[in-house]
């Protein structure tokens, strides 16, 4: 955020800044016409001013353009850090009690979270992945990851998420988090993950 | 140990479950760390009522000697590894057999039958192997029953000649084995069988493997570099399995026989929910599969390969998965928690007739048929473990196979329903073993970690 915020200032600055200094050289070629009238009378003094300024504008739009560009890229770099951001902070697992698939009473809170954050971007799409620990069969497991998925998305759609933007996935037993094998990790195991697709 | 069988029987009548918890206890005292050093210590009592399901007591087993082979144009040392310890290795476990072993001479006359009869020998197996100049292997076999041949001319009961190209002495022994077995007992032996499973590969990476039934030449069967689980073997060798190469989990496998791994279901841009758990049919003509719903729930399905159709044969609020055939192929066994936590349930091909098998526990599932279709093999939960239970349909009745400090899964039946491959272990490293049913020799099939979902075959 605080990096995103800063990058637009640092696009303003940088379009100034190259706008003075491509202001510079467009009065410089009045200067080496005279001794250039005075050695070489053949040449056209007229001719020769019309090309130069002709240049300096041509490097002017360019210039501008070129900052222009700067700026949109860094406007869109901010802003897509910024949905990374916003993503990270909102798409935070939910966890579940041993062959259950209830949305806890304490998750409810992060379920909000993700459907604002998909309430803020309208094009975003989140795929929920569902996942238990090791002590299970591997068959009733991928079975029970499936049904937490479903919890989460149908949670997720009563909040009114479109059901469009919510896929599912289970991986059961067979994608642990983390390796332990404790009451800890087994509940971070007992799991509904959330990806931005 | 051989406290324990003593305490068992003190506790007869004790509920099964509290037993094991008991049980289990003691066991974690006395094995501590060394699961696996001593693994053969974790199963080796029987069951609480002291039946024992199948079993060849010592005393009736077939004594056998197979003196070292007469050979002639390759090494005694690939003779020795890749032969001779390999048919001893064979018929050692085929069940049936007593492999005695002795030093003496593998001759055809009265005195050296008597000699051989004197250690127990009834069935004497003579080798010849020659390999000649240009790798061509011939193996000659010879049996005679040394009971009968004492002091008198004997016909050999078995003759028999092999041959193959170097490498294939392996496939010779266990083709010898095979067919011992079924000259002297009468039924098929299981020493060509392979099993088909899966190992980790990485994190999230998991593929499909094959190894000979006696551990040798473990090799991979997919490379997806993907989640790929739950495989199923037709009785013509073709796979059935799940893989999430694409995302999403597919049924994935094989049409005809050696053919290309297809994807078989569901046709794409058809996807009505996930697929797993494929199981093929006894006659190879349809599987039966696990797809979800949009609420969430799983139901059983079948798939018939030829027109492509589908018929759901559970439809039920809740979860419905492992589907396991009898080899009539008119029944299914499968997982269900309709009635609150998984028990095994038993249905019609058509989904009918659906009935509640397992009644003690509250986590029972992955029923495994037995290949006569008497049994029914299911692991049951106690304490954060699992242990294999046989359910014999005859009697009604359950009999605890395995019990221990590991947690034991996927049961799948030797061809020959004498013995059941599982996956076993704890702390998350899985490897293979396979059990009796009396739970008394437990064996590791191969010393590899991150194995499951274990299928014997013949087909393979």
């Amino acid at each position: 955020m605080r990096f995103a915020r800063n990058l637009i200032p640092l696009a303003v600055v940088l379009t100034l800044g190259v706008g003075v200094a491509c202001k510079k050289p467009a009065p410089a070629p009045a200067e080496p016409t005279a001794p250039a009238a005075a050695t070489a009378p053949v040449t056209s003094d007229a001719d020769a001013q019309k090309r130069a300024e002709e240049e300096a504008a041509r490097r002017k739009a360019e210039a501008e353009a070129e900052a222009a560009r700067k700026a949109a890229a860094a406007a869109e770099m901010a802003r897509q850090e910024k949905f990374k951001n916003d993503a990270a902070a909102a798409l935070k697992d939910i966890n579940f009690e041993f062959d259950k698939s209830d949305i806890r009473e304490m998750d409810k809170a992060k379920l909000q979270a993700i459907a604002d954050f998909l309430k803020a971007y309208p094009e975003a799409k989140i795929q929920i992945a569902g996942n238990c620990d090791e002590r299970g069969t591997v068959e009733y497991n991928l079975a029970l990851g499936e049904r937490r998925a479903h919890a989460a998305q149908n949670y997720l759609t009563g909040l009114g998420v479109a059901e469009a933007r919510l896929s599912s996935i289970s991986f059961g037993k067979e994608k642990p988090e983390v390796q332990g094998h404790d009451d800890q990790s087994w509940l971070i195991n007992r799991n509904c993950q959330f990806s931005l697709q | 140990m051989m406290k324990i069988p003593a305490l068992i029987k003190a506790m007869n009548g004790v509920d099964r479950m509290r037993w094991i918890g008991v049980t289990g206890e003691i066991m974690k005292k006395l094995v501590l760390g060394l699961l696996f050093a001593l693994a053969p210590l974790l199963s080796a009592q029987a069951p609480p009522n002291q039946e024992v399901v199948l079993s060849a007591s010592a005393g009736s087993k077939l004594g056998i000697a197979l003196p070292y082979p007469r050979i002639s144009g390759l090494p005694e040392a690939t003779v020795t590894n890749e032969f001779h310890q390999v048919l001893t290795k064979d018929l050692e476990e085929a069940g049936p057999f007593a492999v005695i072993q002795k030093d003496l001479p593998g001759a055809t006359d009265a005195a050296s039958y008597k000699a051989w009869a004197d250690t127990g020998t009834e069935w004497l197996l003579t080798t010849a192997i020659n390999r000649s100049a240009g790798g061509d292997l011939e193996v000659m076999i010879q049996v005679v029953d040394v009971m009968a041949g004492q002091g008198k001319n004997v016909k050999a009961v078995m003759s028999k000649r092999y041959t193959g190209k170097d490498g294939a002495l392996r496939r010779i022994a266990h083709k010898i084995s095979d067919d011992l077995m079924a000259r002297l007992t009468g039924d098929q032996g299981v020493a060509s069988t392979r099993v088909v499973f899966v190992k980790e590969a990485g994190r999230g990476i998991k593929e499909i493997y094959q190894v000979d039934r006696d551990g040798a030449n473990p090799y991979p069967l997919t490379n997806y570099r993907s989640l790929t689980i739950s495989p199923s073997v037709a009785p013509d060798g073709r796979l059935a399995y799940v893989t999430y190469k694409g995302g999403a989990p597919e049924i994935w496998g094989q049409r005809v026989p050696g053919g290309p791994q297809v994807k078989l279901y569901p046709p794409s841009g058809k996807a009505e929910g996930h697929c797993f758990c494929p199981s093929w049919s006894p006659d190879g003509k349809r599987l039966a599969l696990v797809q979800s719903d949009r609420r969430g729930n799983t139901d059983i399905v079948m798939l018939d390969l030829a027109s492509g159709r589908v018929r759901r044969l559970t439809d039920s609020n809740c979860i419905n998965t492992d589907p396991s055939w009898n080899p009539a192929g008119t029944q299914l066994a499968f997982t269900s928690d309709r009635e609150g936590g998984p028990q095994v349930f038993l249905m019609g091909d058509d989904g009918s007739n659906v009935r509640r098998l397992t009644q003690e526990g509250t986590y029972n599932g992955s029923p495994a048929w037995s290949p006569t279709g008497s049994m029914i093999a299911y692991v049951s939960r106690f304490e954060g473990k699992f242990d294999l239970f046989v359910y014999k349909l005859g009697e009604g009745k359950s009999y605890q196979i395995t019990t221990g400090v590991a947690s034991s899964e996927s049961p799948s039946w030797s061809p020959d329903e004498r013995r059941i491959v599982f996956s076993s272990g704890s702390r998350g490293g899985m490897q293979l073993y396979t059990t009796d049913l009396s739970g008394n020799t437990l064996r590791k099939l191969i010393s590899l970690d991150g194995c499951q979902s274990p299928k014997w075959t013949r087909a393979r």
